[in-house]
């Protein structure tokens, strides 16, 4: 039977855009059902999601790249109704109903705005959306709308309809992402907190939002009364909240810590508290802000309880129980850290797709998968499967990627070939300059007519002409002709925003049959027609941006695009589990892998893990065995590599012989080792034993009556300033099972950092574990009295013992990473292990899109699982497939356009004297001196156009080939002329 | 203060953050002064010391440099090493004979677009206080 090959996204969480981005650059159509009416409608929440204030929307939003690449067909205000049939082929019906502003063909004139005779407060009936920045969202007040249709008549796009009909559709489809969004807490869930009770308790999510505008400042925390309180409380609510009612997600603890350092900053004077249960910042860099709060003078108190009722109109009355004794406090701002609920549309996912639900209502993941549920072919990612922030959410999108393609058929979408460009260097110098009337609407806010025919005057001008517009899919090829006839070979095109239509914009001069290096974009309306009201002064100032950018075409040269081969074979150094993981997906997709191991044996820390995931590794390892795509060298090492993404050439030492290789992509899984004590006796008593010890000591006899825990030994200290994430867990569940047999367990920590879908934390209490917590500095001792064991407790109390177990962390092999980042050029963080920005915050690497895709965003060089942080056995997995799935992408292609194409950097050899400064200043190692001509050369694959280098240059010999000298300096003297 | 003097300011932005300030602060119709012209680069970490020289040489009676908040920067730590470059500018010019605050560096975040208009308007009433850039007068650059 043949597969289908098209796959259908249900929600718009970042993990689905990110699942949809990463099938169509794979070459599969995408059918992305969004529930809202406009693209961000639901997952507008997200903000809530992210630890810092900067909204990154722009950046992780991939919609108008699919649009330009025209692989995903979006239904709005869409509903799942029915699914049938099997993985490979699935039927699946859905209603849906078009937006009524279309915003793909809208220009956002605004036209409709000014003529909507309905005024609501400071807006009108119909408005732009106040809080999305970076595309203007029409949204239509129904309340207030009384469907007189001007604004429908105006529309010079025929974008806006009032009314639209729904109606039901039927695809065929080999797999089904669902991808559905939280629900945000509500009143009631918040009501412990007195939310939505006194103006001086938000959201913290509500903050972020209303600071979009100014950035987070005095204002953004300013009471209705207009004063800016002092005094301030920052709560992680779900720590504290009933159980089941909110779901605390990976980033809470930080948002807190960070909430707290900038309200520190704005208002240096204030007094700032954090209420928090621990401090569960368990991710990559998450402790360094516990610090960094702690600094700026910030209080962190962790507490057994809070609640927040309102004083008077102005202040928050907290009350809340910290070591037994209850205390209060009075505060004039409040914010809630709130976390997620299970998705309310779980029952119905179940009922019309079979998809089951775990134990706290979000959908259950098959074990050792990412997003594989009960149903085959059906996968769910996100926070539709427990508590996400967006790092995890954005993994989860590109891991479904490597498990949903085992079921999908040839791929179905290519996109359209670039149009053939003519060489003009032959030709004469024409400049044209087209302005954008924007289908009329300019009209009557400048004089365009004489604009055009100021600019016509201009000497260097051979053509000026009003144009309807250059971003819909019409007005583009118009655009494109007229540039055509009018024979010139230089575009000036006198438009609007670069940000949301450069792509656009480049593909109108491109099927003008011009390469788009000679063209120039100006923002006429976003530089002038919005934000200016003097019409003299405004064709004034767009005459002048109009010039400068003549000025700069004038200079423009033209350049191919550049494209190299990529090797389709990938190199995985480390056997670990992530390193297996990586090579049997990568392999089974069919493509060669070469899997080092410095070790005899496969599988790594295989001695940490439990019975299930020894049998899960097992068979993982005689998985790879007999994959005839992966060549295992055991007992090797890197000896050299050179080149860059897509082209690594080097060789590997094994068995003392040199073996050459040329590989693609390079997957950095060297793991991480256990720390091994120096203190507590450990090593001296055989009474003091690691976690781990006691994990494989465990057999269901009973070991000692009484067992105490010492929790962070090696972790969150100056040596290992991070949490090792596992040992809480480890602890917990070794607890438990130690329980069972009848022993009492008492637990020292400082924070309990357990999370995941399993509450092992909530057990234990029911247990009878004991918890006991000790301050950051004062940890317990442990102490021999004579032949008796003894824990010293940080109050001097003492506890006879039969055994003490160590949380011992996880460490990096320093070393080890310290000589695979020098062969490779690829840094280290702080802590010894691999960096990589992008993985702690991922919402950061999409942003590069319209440049450069975010699977080129570590030049192809990927660390995964302990390389990169410290992980657990299934978030080594995800990190493992997240990757394999992003080299999927790339190895699949021949031939591939360098990311930045166009736009590199490139040398002027004859003025570079090679002294090598823009090697050191480039950020992507994208530049080198060619030792035969001693002179600086450039990467293509490796360079993100950022320019630092031409800024450093002294000799003026790097340039931008759209940012050449003779260009900038002509058009500022054209700018101030 | 002259009443007449409409100053000639530069508004050095980035393609990321500065562009997208500027654009928040056109969709939601916020007004600014007209003689602020904007210069769009990749990156403020491009620009280099001579260019932002050459600006003043050219006449510019203030420039402002808008990059991305300090972590956003879309290229590692463009705005970091511009805004090191700035200090150094202001001692340039200000043996040159300018004011050191002539040329300002802001972090503008894409959203802010109401920060991009203050800080237009800021700027322009400051470079109205302290007159136009004295270098017009001069016959030695
Ligand atoms: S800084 Fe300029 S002169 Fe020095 S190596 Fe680079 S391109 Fe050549
Ligand atoms: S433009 Fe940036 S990335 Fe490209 S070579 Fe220069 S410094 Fe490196
Ligand atoms: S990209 Fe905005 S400052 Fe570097």
């Amino acid at each position: 039977m043949a597969k289908e090959s098209s796959v259908l996204i249900y929600g718009t969480n970042l993990g689905g855009y990110r699942a949809a981005y990463a099938l169509c650059k794979k070459g599969h159509k995408v059918i992305l059902l969004n529930r809202g009416s406009y693209v961000d409608d639901i997952r507008n929440q997200t903000l809530s999601q992210l630890p810092l204030d900067f909204c990154w929307m722009c950046g992780h939003f991939p919609q108008r790249l699919f649009k330009a690449l025209g692989c995903v067909q979006d239904f709005y205000n869409a509903e799942l109704l029915e699914v049938s049939g099997q993985a490979g082929d699935f039927t699946v019906k859905f209603k849906t109903k078009p937006q009524v502003v279309n915003n793909f063909i809208c220009t956002e004139c605004d036209e409709c705005i000014e003529v909507c005779p309905e005024v609501v407060g400071d807006r009108k009936a119909i408005y732009v959306h106040p809080e999305i920045g970076w595309e203007n969202i029409y949204l239509i007040d129904w309340e207030n709308c009384t469907k007189c249709g001007k604004c429908e008549e105006v529309c010079p796009t025929d974008a806006l309809k009032l009314e639209r009909s729904e109606e039901v559709q039927e695809v065929k489809v080999a797999a089904i992402i669902l991808a559905l969004e939280y629900n945000d807490p509500t009143i009631e869930d918040l009501k412990n907190f007195s939310f939505g009770k006194s103006p001086s308790i938000v959201k913290n999510s509500e903050i972020a939002r209303n600071s979009l505008l100014t950035n987070f400042v005095k204002d953004s925390v300013k009471l209705p009364s207009g004063k800016i309180p002092q005094n301030f409380a920052v709560v992680v609510t779900p720590h504290f909240n009933n159980h089941g009612t909110e779901y605390e997600s990976y980033n809470l603890s930080v948002s807190a810590a960070y909430r707290g350092v900038r309200l520190k900053e704005i208002l240096p004077e204030s007094d700032v508290t954090i209420f928090l249960k621990d401090y569960r910042g368990f991710g990559k860099r998450h402790y360094r802000w516990y610090k960094k709060a702690l600094d700026a003078g910030v209080h962190i108190e962790k507490v057994d309880d809070i609640k927040a009722s309102p004083k008077n109109k102005e202040e928050v009355n907290l009350q809340y129980e910290k070591d037994g004794k209850s205390h209060e406090k009075t505060v004039e701002y409040t914010i809630l850290i709130n976390g997620q609920k299970s998705p309310n549309l779980m029952k119905d996912m179940s009922e019309i797709c079979g998809v089951k639900a775990d134990e706290n209502g979000f959908c259950n993941i098959k074990p050792f998968s990412c997003s594989e549920t009960d149903v085959d072919g059906i996968f769910a990612v996100g926070e539709f499967t427990g508590p996400k922030g967006n790092p995890e959410a954005i993994w989860e999108g590109c891991a479904t990627l490597t498990e949903s393609l085992k079921y999908l058929g040839e791929t179905n979408f290519k996109p359209p070939a670039p149009p053939s460009l003519r060489n003009v260097d032959v030709e004469e110098k024409k400049i044209g300059v087209f302005i954008c009337s924007c289908f009329g609407t300019f009209n009557d806010k400048m004089d365009l007519n004489d604009l055009k025919e100021t600019v016509e005057a201009i000497p260097d001008v051979s053509h000026a002409e009003i144009i309807k517009g250059c971003c819909t899919p019409p007005s583009i090829k118009e655009t494109a002709e007229l540039i055509k006839k009018s024979g010139v070979n230089r575009v000036v095109l006198a438009v609007c925003t670069p940000i949301q239509k450069l792509l656009k914009f480049r593909k109108t001069v491109m099927m003008a049959g011009l390469n788009p290096l000679l063209s120039e974009f100006l923002r006429l309306r976003e530089d002038v027609i919005n934000v200016h009201k003097d019409k003299v002064k405004m064709l004034e100032k767009s005459l002048t941006l109009i010039k400068a950018a003549v000025a700069k075409t004038k200079k423009s040269v033209q350049n191919p695009t550049l494209k190299e081969s990529f090797t389709p074979h990938a190199l995985v150094i480390g056997a670990g589990l992530s390193g297996l993981t990586c090579a049997s997906e990568i392999a089974d997709n069919g493509f060669q892998v070469t899997l080092i191991e410095k070790n005899e044996n496969l599988g790594g820390n295989e001695k940490y893990f439990d019975k299930q995931q020894k049998e899960y590794l097992d068979k993982l390892i005689s998985k790879v065995k007999d994959n005839q795509n992966i060549k295992v060298y055991q007992k090797a090492e890197l000896k050299r590599m050179s080149g860059y993404a897509g082209n690594f050439y080097g060789a590997i030492l094994s068995e003392k012989k040199e073996i050459p290789i040329d590989v693609g992509v390079i997957v950095l899984a060297t793991g991480a080792k256990e720390h091994k004590p120096k203190e507590f006796l450990y090593g001296e008593d055989q009474r003091v034993i690691t976690q781990t010890e006691l994990q494989n000591n465990l057999n269901g006899k009973k070991i000692g009556n009484q067992v105490v825990m010492i929790q962070c030994v090696g972790s969150k200290n100056d040596e290992h300033p991070y949490c090792s994430r596992v040992c809480c867990n480890q602890a917990l569940k070794n607890a438990l099972s130690l329980k069972e047999t009848g022993s009492e367990v008492t637990i020292l920590y400082r924070d309990m950092t357990n999370y995941g879908k399993e509450n092992y934390y909530q057990k234990a209490l029911d247990s009878g574990v004991k918890f006991i917590r000790f301050e950051d500095n004062k940890y317990p001792e442990v102490k021999k009295n004579a032949d008796a064991l003894e824990v010293i407790k940080s109050d001097g109390e003492k506890i006879k013992v039969d055994l003490v177990v160590l949380s011992t962390g996880i460490e990096p092999d320093e070393e080890n990473n310290r000589n695979l980042s020098n062969l490779l050029g690829y840094p280290m963080d702080k802590d010894g292990f691999f960096d990589s920005d992008v993985n702690v915050y991922p919402y950061e690497e999409s942003i590069k899109r319209l440049f450069k895709p975010y699977e080129w965003a570590t030049n192809c060089i990927y660390p995964v699982g302990l390389a990169h942080s410290p992980r657990a056995f299934e978030e080594s997995i995800l990190t493992a497939r997240d990757i394999a799935g992003r080299a999927l992408i790339l190895l699949g292609k021949k031939m591939l356009p360098a990311p930045n194409a166009m736009y590199i950097a490139e040398v002027k050899d004859a003025l570079c004297m090679g002294c090598g400064i823009c090697v050191d200043v480039c950020a992507y190692s994208a530049r080198a001196i060619d030792i035969e001509k001693k002179i600086a050369v450039v990467h293509p694959f490796l360079c993100d156009s950022c320019g630092s280098c031409v800024s450093v240059c002294p000799n003026d010999a790097s340039y931008l080939r759209d940012f050449m000298s003779n260009q900038t300096i002509s058009t500022l003297d054209a700018l101030l002329a | 203060m002259n009443k007449n003097f409409t100053p000639k300011i530069i508004y050095f932005m980035c393609n990321w953050c500065g562009t997208g300030g500027a654009e928040s602060a056109s969709a939601h119709h916020l007004y600014y002064p007209e003689n602020v012209l904007p210069y769009r680069v990749n990156c403020t970490g491009s620009l280099s010391t001579v260019l932002i020289l050459r600006a003043f040489i050219d006449g510019a009676d203030g420039v402002i440099i808008s990059g991305c908040h300090p972590g956003d920067c879309h290229y590692e730590d463009g705005n970091f090493r511009e805004r090191k470059r700035v200090a150094t500018i202001k001692s340039i010019i200000e043996s040159l004979g300018l004011e050191e605050d002539r040329i300002w560096f802001r972090y503008v975040a894409h959203g802010e677009g109401k920060r991009f208009v203050d800080t237009t308007t800021e700027f322009n009433d400051y470079i109205k206080k302290i007159g136009p850039n004295p270098l017009k007068e001069r016959s030695d650059t």
